[in-house]
């Protein structure tokens, strides 16, 4: 598995003000976090905090402008090659003209690897979609896509999982099932995870930690732990300690 | 349904080829627009037939061998050019370049360098070249962006995305390019063979203009314009095919 270490990370961009002149705006940081093995962290904050950044930084799809960013002592891209990481996004990002089970088997191909029929099957029953295996994207509903996304990051037990929005254009009931889903997807495996999201209740519902970024640029305001035991129950949303959680996170998300 | 769009489209044509026979058989509009039914005659005609026979497959060597030439020398620009980013800028000017240059203009020099044969297959290729160029590279950069994000962070090769993903994606763009490419290459071949080809469509609609042969000229044109338009069509058939297989659609 993965232990995470962001230290002393920015991230800035060049923006055109008028005519010739540029402009230096910082997204992010200055960010130190260290995330350890297994943990399921979820990073919330206001639209433009620039808590994507992070998680592109972790994909190596980005590289800080000052700062490291280390996964198990090395840097991002070394994870790629190793193929090591999973990743999903809102959208589901599959190829559509690839049934369900052709989506799950492309991690492999990529890796150079040949995925045995159990894996893939195995990968079916995880997302719950035995008897869709033949059925592309197209045909299926928003929960079921997102599934077959999530399945895919996981296909080659990767050390660190990235989801960033993975349920942010489902209705509020598929999303609210496919918190649960993912929480038992999740405890399969265990993988370090960073889950980037809107959702006060879904990061409370899902992470052992969360983080809390203040607006651009993007620091961590709050860095909480959240006690509830595993698996949790639908029963623990209607707690007072589930409640009183929620309203510290909003109150810290509209500070900031 | 579909029987019932069919009824109007074909009652026009039929309208207007009767006004065409009208007005052709009453010589109205002077001498160069001859009567539909003489045209057909044409066809008929032994020696003129022949001609128009050997003509055609001429003109369809050439173009064949420009369209196929245009064709994968356009896509294999497009997906170097992708692939070499810093080479992008450069060959996208010299694909407008190239397009921008007026085929008249160019028809000299290729006789001088392709010679006399070779120039009809060499003009069709120009235009395929540019449209295929431009069409591939809009394929390949359409797809998905969050697609290829996935991809490279499970740490997907620049090849294994452009032949697992890109390329497939940029297949309906691609066709669609060619649909259109097909038509040009026609039209280039035929304006080579203006150059002093020695034989095709061209060399007839040239020959026969300039001999008042007016009923030749006219069904030379519309062999012409038969195969550009039956071209079209069947690749737009493959390029729906491909559209249904790739593109997304819900439902």
């Amino acid at each position: 598995m993965a232990t995470i270490a962001l230290t002393g990370v920015t991230r800035s961009f060049l923006r055109r003000s008028g005519a010739r002149r540029k402009q230096v705006f910082v997204a992010l940081g200055p960010l130190d976090v260290q995330i350890g093995d297994g943990e399921f962290v979820a990073l919330i904050g206001a639209s433009g905090c620039g808590k994507s950044t992070v998680l592109r930084l972790l994909a190596g799809l980005d590289e800080p402008t000052t700062g490291q960013v280390q996964i198990n002592g090395q840097p991002p891209r070394d994870l790629q090659t190793q193929h090591s990481l999973g990743i999903a996004f809102q959208e589901h990002a599959l190829l559509p003209w690839r049934s369900v089970a052709g989506n799950l088997r492309l991690p492999f191909e990529v890796a150079g690897l040949t995925a045995t029929e159990d894996r893939i099957d195995e990968l079916i029953a995880l997302a719950g979609l035995k008897g869709f295996e033949h059925v592309r994207p197209a045909q299926l509903s928003g929960g079921m896509r997102q599934r077959v996304a999530i399945a895919r990051a996981l296909a080659l037990r990767p050390k660190l999982l990235l989801l960033d929005e993975p349920f942010g254009a489902l209705d509020a009931v598929t999303r609210r099932r496919m918190n649960f889903e993912l929480e038992r997807i999740w405890l399969e495996s265990r993988p370090t995870t960073l889950m980037v999201t809107h959702s006060v209740e879904e990061a409370a519902l899902l992470a052992d930690r969360i983080l809390v970024l203040t607006e651009r640029p993007g620091r961590v305001r709050l860095d909480t732990c959240v006690p509830f035991s595993r698996p949790r129950p639908a029963a623990l949303m209607r707690t007072a300690e589930f409640h009183r959680l929620v309203d510290e996170l909003t109150a810290n998300l509209e500070a900031a | 349904m579909r029987l019932r769009g069919l009824i109007f489209p074909a009652l026009g044509c039929a309208l207007l080829l009767c006004a065409w026979e009208v007005v052709g058989r009453d010589g109205m509009l002077g001498k160069t627009l001859p009567a539909l039914s003489q045209i057909l005659r044409v066809y008929e005609d032994g020696p003129r037939r022949a001609l128009l026979v050997r003509s055609t497959a001429a003109t369809l060597d050439s173009a064949a061998a420009g369209y196929a030439v245009g064709v994968g020398l356009g896509a294999a620009v497009a997906i170097f050019a992708h692939l070499v980013p810093l080479m992008r800028g450069g060959l996208d000017r010299m694909a407008v370049l190239v397009n921008a240059l007026p085929v008249i203009a160019l028809g000299p020099v290729l006789i001088i360098t392709a010679g006399r044969e070779g120039t009809p297959a060499a003009l069709a290729s120009v235009p395929v070249f540019f449209l295929l160029y431009t069409s591939t590279g809009v394929g390949l950069r359409g797809a998905s962006r969050r697609l290829e994000m996935v991809l490279i962070t499970l740490g997907a090769t620049r090849w294994q995305r452009l032949a697992k993903f890109q390329a497939v994606a940029a297949l309906p763009s691609v066709l669609a390019g060619m649909k259109i490419a097909a038509s040009s290459a026609m039209i280039g071949a035929v304006v080579g063979e203006w150059f002093g080809a020695p034989s095709g469509l061209g060399v007839v609609v040239l020959n026969s203009m300039q001999n008042f042969q007016i009923p030749l000229l006219w069904a030379t044109v519309i062999v012409i314009a038969a195969i550009t338009l039956s071209s079209y069509g069947l690749l737009t058939l493959g390029e729906r095919a491909a559209r249904r297989r790739i593109d997304e659609c819900d439902g």
